[in-house]
């Protein structure tokens, strides 16, 4: 637990560190709700904005996600990997104070990205009902952090890794429900938004925004979590000895 | 009980044996690893230190067995690896206090204060490691692997890409860690610091010791002293007891003796008695060099470079 939070604590220090990148990260998203959210003519709904928060802030979660995913193999290839291996803390916690850091990361620009929602206009909910939308960003922000160390360790290569992520971060977006309901999408888009886990996080969003608890996303998510942490520290053991 | 013990310690990277049936005891000493690039060192610290799991044998570090008491032995050790990696968004400071929450020290500040002061490191202990020299970096490392005070340090290559200055100020160091009892495992390939600094050596060649002693005993063994000596006049080479002539070449002569400062005198004057005229003598003890060359042969690749086995290597050691 020591290590964890150890561990965890370097890489927000780092994080705290490099201002350009606290920013720059918070552009797209902030970007998105102001362009698209504000100004996008649609009719499926009056208020576009409180449509598109929880897109949005999932989208939030999945790009610190991916490029949190870079983190472990970049201690890797710099040699820092070595180091703590060498050390008596439990060498999973390497793994897991980095997804819990990742995950971490994106819930406060996510957090960042709800109060602009809320100076421009989108509406307000009560306090349990901001409870249940963290619960299931941080359930979905493990996932995608899980998922991308995963697939960086796997791949040990920066340059690879960096196609990777542009490959597939726009094409899961706008595969979700983030831009629309399932309702006015076409047909064959429709089907793979229903398969898509980004929507499983908008979509139990959005619920808990109408009121409701989701719990049958929460469970999936929860599955799913722990699928892919066990995947993950299998390619993080193989990889280390 | 030997700090660090190992029998029949063999690593294979597919068929390339890195290291081959090795044997060594070290106890309460610097002991030094000399080899040429990819004889196998860092494969052997990697074993010692629970980084790489062994093909066959074993090895104990503080009696504790690296492949069964992983945890024991890590708790026992620390192991500063040849790639420079300090956080340089983080301040001296910073960097040594979460290796001691890693290590989960108690009084973590104070220690982190002693391991700073150890290193001479306090006055800069809050500036970012970004306006550090390599050599106060790398005495970082030092002061991080130190702030639990293990009872064995593994050093890779610990003066790598170092100034002259800082190169002998991290010797001192290790010099006094091992004052105070520490056992201090290092791999070079600097013959000359290891002849200087370290109280033991192997050479390792291909995965094997080919040299196992203390530099002065190494030297000893393999290689006599050499003299040489520009003479004019009659020469006949001269009887003097421990002084063997090897040769002459235009005006030079060469000898070699077991102790050439006590045959050096000796020499000039049989010379004189022989009848020539000693213009100039010049006497070089051996190093650790011509140890190394003697033990290791001169490195030319006998088959080529296999690429294939090289990549099978790097892509292992990552």
């Amino acid at each position: 637990m020591n290590g964890i939070v150890a561990y965890m604590k370097r890489d927000f220090l780092k994080w705290g560190r490099g201002r350009v990148a606290v920013v720059s990260s918070l552009v797209m998203p902030a970007a998105w709700l102001v362009f698209v959210g504000l100004a996008l003519p649609v009719q499926f709904t009056g208020n576009y904005l409180d449509f598109i928060v929880p897109g949005i802030l999932v989208m939030t979660m999945l790009t610190a996600g991916l490029s949190g995913g870079a983190l472990l193999m970049f201690d890797k290839i710099l040699g820092f990997l070595n180091k703590f291996l060498a050390l008596p803390a439990p060498r999973s916690s390497i793994l897991i104070g980095k997804i819990l850091f990742i995950t971490g990361r994106g819930l406060v620009q996510a957090t960042i990205i709800l109060a602009i929602a809320l100076l421009i206009g989108a509406s307000l909910l009560d306090p349990v009902q901001y409870g249940i939308t963290y619960l299931v960003l941080f359930l979905f922000g493990v996932l995608i952090s899980g998922f991308a160390t995963t697939i960086a360790l796997y791949l040990e290569d920066h340059d690879s890794y960096a196609a990777f992520n542009t490959m597939i971060s726009m094409p899961l977006f706008f595969t979700s429900s983030a831009l629309m309901p399932y309702s006015v999408m076409p047909g064959w888009l429709a089907m793979i938004a229903r398969l898509n886990p980004l929507s499983y996080a908008i979509d139990a969003v959005r619920e808990v925004t109408a009121g409701g608890f989701p719990a049958g996303a929460i469970l999936l998510l929860l599955v799913l979590d722990a699928a892919f942490l066990a995947i993950c520290l299998r390619v993080f053991r193989k990889v280390t000895i | 009980m030997n700090a660090i013990e190992t029998e029949g310690l063999t690593r294979y990277y597919g068929d390339l044996c890195a290291v081959d049936n090795l044997n060594l005891s070290v106890d309460n000493e610097i002991f030094a690893l000399l080899g040429p690039n990819g004889s196998g060192k860092t494969t052997t610290v990697l074993m010692l230190t629970t980084l790489l799991a062994p093909t066959k044998g074993r090895a104990s570090v503080c009696g504790h067995d690296v492949q069964r008491e992983g945890e024991k032995v890590r708790r026992a050790l620390s192991y500063v690896p040849q790639d420079m990696a300090v956080d340089i968004k983080l301040t001296g400071r910073e960097n040594v206090r979460f290796f001691a929450d890693l290590y989960g020290v108690p009084h973590a500040a104070d220690r982190v204060d002693e391991a700073l002061a150890v290193m001479e490191l306090t006055d800069r202990a809050d500036d970012l490691i970004r306006t550090y020299s390599g050599g106060m970096r790398r005495r970082l490392e030092l002061a991080q692997a130190l702030v639990h005070e293990p009872s064995v340090l593994f050093l890779d290559e610990p003066t790598i890409g170092l100034d002259v200055a800082a190169r002998k100020r991290i010797w001192e160091h290790i010099r006094a860690l091992r004052r105070k009892g520490m056992t201090v495992f290092v791999t070079t390939h600097y013959m000359d610091e290891a002849d200087q600094f370290c109280d033991r050596v192997g050479i390792i060649s291909q995965g094997r010791i080919a040299a196992l002693g203390t530099p002065a005993e190494l030297k000893a063994r393999l290689m006599k002293d050499v003299i040489t000596a520009r003479v004019e006049g009659p020469f006949t080479p001269p009887e003097v007891d421990g002084v063997a002539f090897v040769g002459r070449s235009g005006d030079e002569v060469s000898f070699t003796a077991g102790n050439g400062r006590e045959a050096l005198p000796l020499l000039a004057d049989a010379l004189k008695n022989n009848g020539c005229v000693v213009r100039s003598m010049a006497l070089r003890e051996p190093t650790l060099d011509d140890v190394f060359l003697q033990a290791v042969g001169r490195q030319e690749e006998p088959q080529g470079f296999a690429f294939d086995k090289f990549r099978i290597m790097l892509r292992r050691r990552k």
